[in-house]
């Protein structure tokens, strides 16, 4: 009814973030082909061969490092995806769920590494849970010397990973409730005599796999290619694959290149193959499922780890809080020996100093973070915009076609590809056209992880506004534009503001991209952290990792203020 | 015998919504409880089924062939409920929808006889391997009605069950729906505000609030 002329341009939206993620994530991957092959002009190898392939092979240490990598990344993947289905058949609208829901943001938006070394501050042997119980309980005068912290088979690894995908997967999953009717099944299914847990078992999570397919695939091949988590926790000799391909990336030896594009490829056929079997697994699941589902039992022996799964997702929020503590509290700390419960001289001379010394690596963070989530939302909008728009013109003569069908997939490339694997091939390729170290393509590597999660984050909100109000709008002023700024975005400020604030905490997360586009020329409060991480004195990393912190914290904060003063007056927009 | 409710009423922040409601419905026999809406039947029906919001008190006593019914969680009660929509799982076909309802203990070639059979009662045989998405309002009616039988439940509630369909599907539906209901020899409890829906001859109650 409302078609203006010129809305079937709105298709540049999704056309170009498209063409963005397909061109980049193509060109990255191309960039380690060809030096896995030999071939980098830069540094005079020129003569195809597999060379690098055997070395890579042959690396002492290439065995092991891959088993840890599967061992920690596949388990933490299953256990992060198990706890997550568990817990939402449990926990589905009781307190518990309710409570996670409102903390979700805020877990959400710590960065990675913050939590990685409050994590270690907090389990390793000197750490706060020993010193809790020391030495009353253990009568340890003296840290035990256990190899917790960057344990060799990557355990405390894998356990940081679970406790971080968790939320992940919840949020994802908290989206894709709403377009399933679980109230009204969970009525059908408990008249027909099922426990809740059965009815989640056996109707509503294969209906709910499908919308988290790509999410999990996502998980996967996070949890095996992480690199800041894995510096901070992991094992160190020899470390995790990504952080191997890492070290050679950056060795001054440059012919460590071509075997750090070799390892960077082996490693994203890892998580192809692993992603590969987890859908093998998922359809076997599917086809010996058919008989489980209609065999009519009712009674479910999940009922029976109920208490369990309710205590380890206490303790992964624990963790996470007490993992911020330990932080607040070392940031603080002058002096502080080994069994006492804390610190026996405070002060704020590590926090004069890390805020001076931290002032550059937070504004580049700053700029790149607010760039990169302006950029983001701008993109998001406009894709959103696209779909509502062909949407509504799905019957009429100007029949717009949607091009945000196949928007998706694209937009999960970037996470389903191995960070390093192919911001380590932008990167060479960048340097072969002598375009590498500007702050632009800085900018772009971080635009492609902030926009997948803010487009996750707006989706829901933005396709579910009341259309009739458009319309409506539309019949009184006649100007797209001016109802669409005037009117609707207004109107769903909040959910803007919040995707906002989710990009720029993605943005100022990252630590690959940063380093390796960054051509080690841009310093962000991450890349710090993650430097500081090994060996520096563990007062000033606790003030780099607070600082990390609570730079998306504040923007948060911000994005939940400032609808509330805007709109102090107007009842219908205090939801 | 039977279900026998029992000087029931539900009280919200204090106050009763409805007069104390006592029924006894004898097996094969359809009570029908009318009302305007927001008169508070479907809340009584959710009493019965087990499902009340936590905001609701109830009083009084429900008991089904003699077992009190109100300390059991709603998959305890044995009881069908036949909701407006039809509900079916529209992941699973039709053959995997009503195999869902049957009980555990019978076993499987007695589960495909019971299926069979079942679809042939309503006219449906060799909708087995269907997609529910692909039946016609009225089918899924049946469809839905059969899955709760299969159930094999001691009563059956119907929550306007013919609400969404159009006139001349409901009389055939209807009948379908009372003469299964006689067949298997339930008690059944009807809520609707459509007195057409009311069976000739059942029981009428209904819900009245006296002011005062």
């Amino acid at each position: 009814m409302m078609q203006m002329p010129g809305q079937e341009k709105s298709r540049i939206f999704p056309v170009f973030v498209m063409g963005l993620f397909c061109i980049t994530v193509m060109a990255g991957l191309l960039g380690t082909l060809l030096p896995s092959i030999n071939y980098l002009p830069v540094i005079g190898h020129t003569q195809f061969s597999l060379s690098p392939w055997f070395d890579f092979f042959a690396y002492p240490g290439f065995q092991t490092s891959l088993f840890v990598t599967l061992f920690s990344g596949l388990t933490a993947s299953f256990g992060a995806v198990s706890l997550a289905f568990l817990f939402i058949s449990f926990s589905y609208g009781n307190a518990l769920w309710k409570f996670f829901e409102k903390i979700l943001s805020s877990v959400l938006s710590i960065p990675h590494a913050a939590f990685a070394i409050g994590f270690g501050f907090l389990i390793a042997p000197s750490g706060w849970l020993v010193r809790m119980v020391s030495p009353a309980l253990t009568g340890f005068i003296d840290p035990p010397d256990w190899i917790i912290l960057n344990d060799p088979a990557g355990i405390s690894l894998g356990i940081a990973l679970v406790i971080k995908e968790f939320p992940f997967l919840i949020m994802v999953t908290m989206g894709a409730l709403g377009q399933l009717d679980i109230e009204k099944i969970l009525l059908a299914g408990r008249a027909l005599g099922y426990k809740k847990e059965q009815i989640w078992l056996k109707i509503l999570l294969p209906r709910l796999y499908p919308h988290l397919r790509l999410s999990i695939f996502a998980v996967i091949a996070y949890s095996l290619s992480v690199v800041d988590i894995a510096i901070i926790l992991g094992p160190s000799s020899p470390p995790t694959l990504a952080v191997l391909i890492l070290k050679w990336f950056n060795d001054p030896d440059v012919s460590f290149k071509l075997l750090a594009a070799a390892g960077s490829l082996f490693l994203f056929f890892i998580v192809l193959l692993s992603i590969l079997l987890v859908y093998l697994i998922e359809r076997s699941v599917y086809f010996f499922s058919r008989s489980f589902v209609t065999n009519g039992k009712r009674n479910s022996f999940l009922a029976r780890i109920k208490p369990m799964v309710f205590f380890i997702v206490m303790c992964t929020i624990g963790f996470t809080i007490i993992s911020l503590v330990v932080l607040a509290i070392w940031s603080l700390t002058w002096q502080w020996r080994f069994p006492d419960f804390l610190p026996a001289v405070w002060t704020l001379k590590f926090w004069v100093k890390g805020l001076i010394s931290s002032f550059d690596p937070v504004m580049t963070t700053l700029f790149t973070g607010m760039a990169a989530a302006f950029i983001g939302l701008v993109l998001t909008i406009g894709c959103l915009e696209h779909d509502v728009i062909s949407r509504k013109n799905q019957a009429g003569h100007n029949k717009v076609r949607n091009y945000n069908r196949y928007l998706p997939y694209f937009l999960y490339l970037p996470l389903l590809v191995p960070q390093i694997t192919f911001m380590a091939g932008i990167q060479l390729l960048l340097v072969i056209m002598k375009m590498d170290g500007y702050w632009v393509t800085l900018l772009g590597a971080h635009l492609l992880f902030v926009l997948p999660y803010m487009f996750i984050a707006l989706s829901a909100t933005y396709l579910a506004f009341d259309q009739r109000l458009f319309d409506q709008a539309m019949l009184l002023k006649r100007s797209y534009t001016s109802v669409l700024f005037q009117i609707k975005l207004p109107m769903l400020l909040k959910p803007i503001l919040f995707s906002f604030a989710i990009g720029f905490s993605v943005s100022v997360a990252q630590y690959i991209p940063t380093m390796l586009v960054g051509a080690g020329r841009f310093a962000t409060i991450t890349t710090e952290v993650v430097n500081l991480a090994s060996g520096s004195d563990r007062r000033a990393i606790a003030v780099y990792a607070l600082i990390q912190q609570f730079l998306p914290m504040m923007i948060y904060a911000l994005a939940i203020i400032f609808p509330k003063i805007l709109y102090y007056n107007k009842k219908g927009m205090q939801v | 015998m039977s279900l026998e409710l029992e000087k029931v009423s539900i009280l919200k922040q204090g106050s009763t919504i409805f007069d104390p409601v006592n029924v006894v419905i004898k097996p094969g026999e359809i009570a029908t409880v009318m009302g305007p809406s927001g008169c508070g039947k479907s809340t009584l029906l959710s009493a019965v089924s087990g499902s009340l919001d936590p905001v609701f008190t109830l009083k009084g006593s429900i008991r089904l062939y003699g077992q009190d019914l109100l300390t059991l969680p709603m998959e305890g009660r044995n009881i069908g409920i036949l909701f407006q929509d039809d509900l079916l799982f529209p992941h699973m076909n039709i053959g995997s929808n009503l195999g869902f309802a049957i009980k555990e203990k019978i076993s499987g070639e007695q589960r495909k006889q019971m299926i069979d059979k079942a679809l042939k009662t309503a006219g449906l045989e060799g909708f087995e391997k269907r997609d529910p998405s692909s039946l016609s309002g009225g089918q899924k009616a049946r469809i839905s009605l059969l899955r709760s039988l299969l159930a094999q439940p001691s009563a059956l509630l119907l929550d306007e069950p013919f609400s969404k369909l159009d006139q001349t599907l409901k009389a055939k539906i209807r009948s379908f729906v009372f003469s299964m209901i006689k067949k298997m020899n339930i008690p059944a409890l009807l809520v609707t505000h459509d007195p057409m829906d009311c069976p000739g001859g059942g029981m009428i109650l209904n819900l009245n609030k006296e002011e005062g």
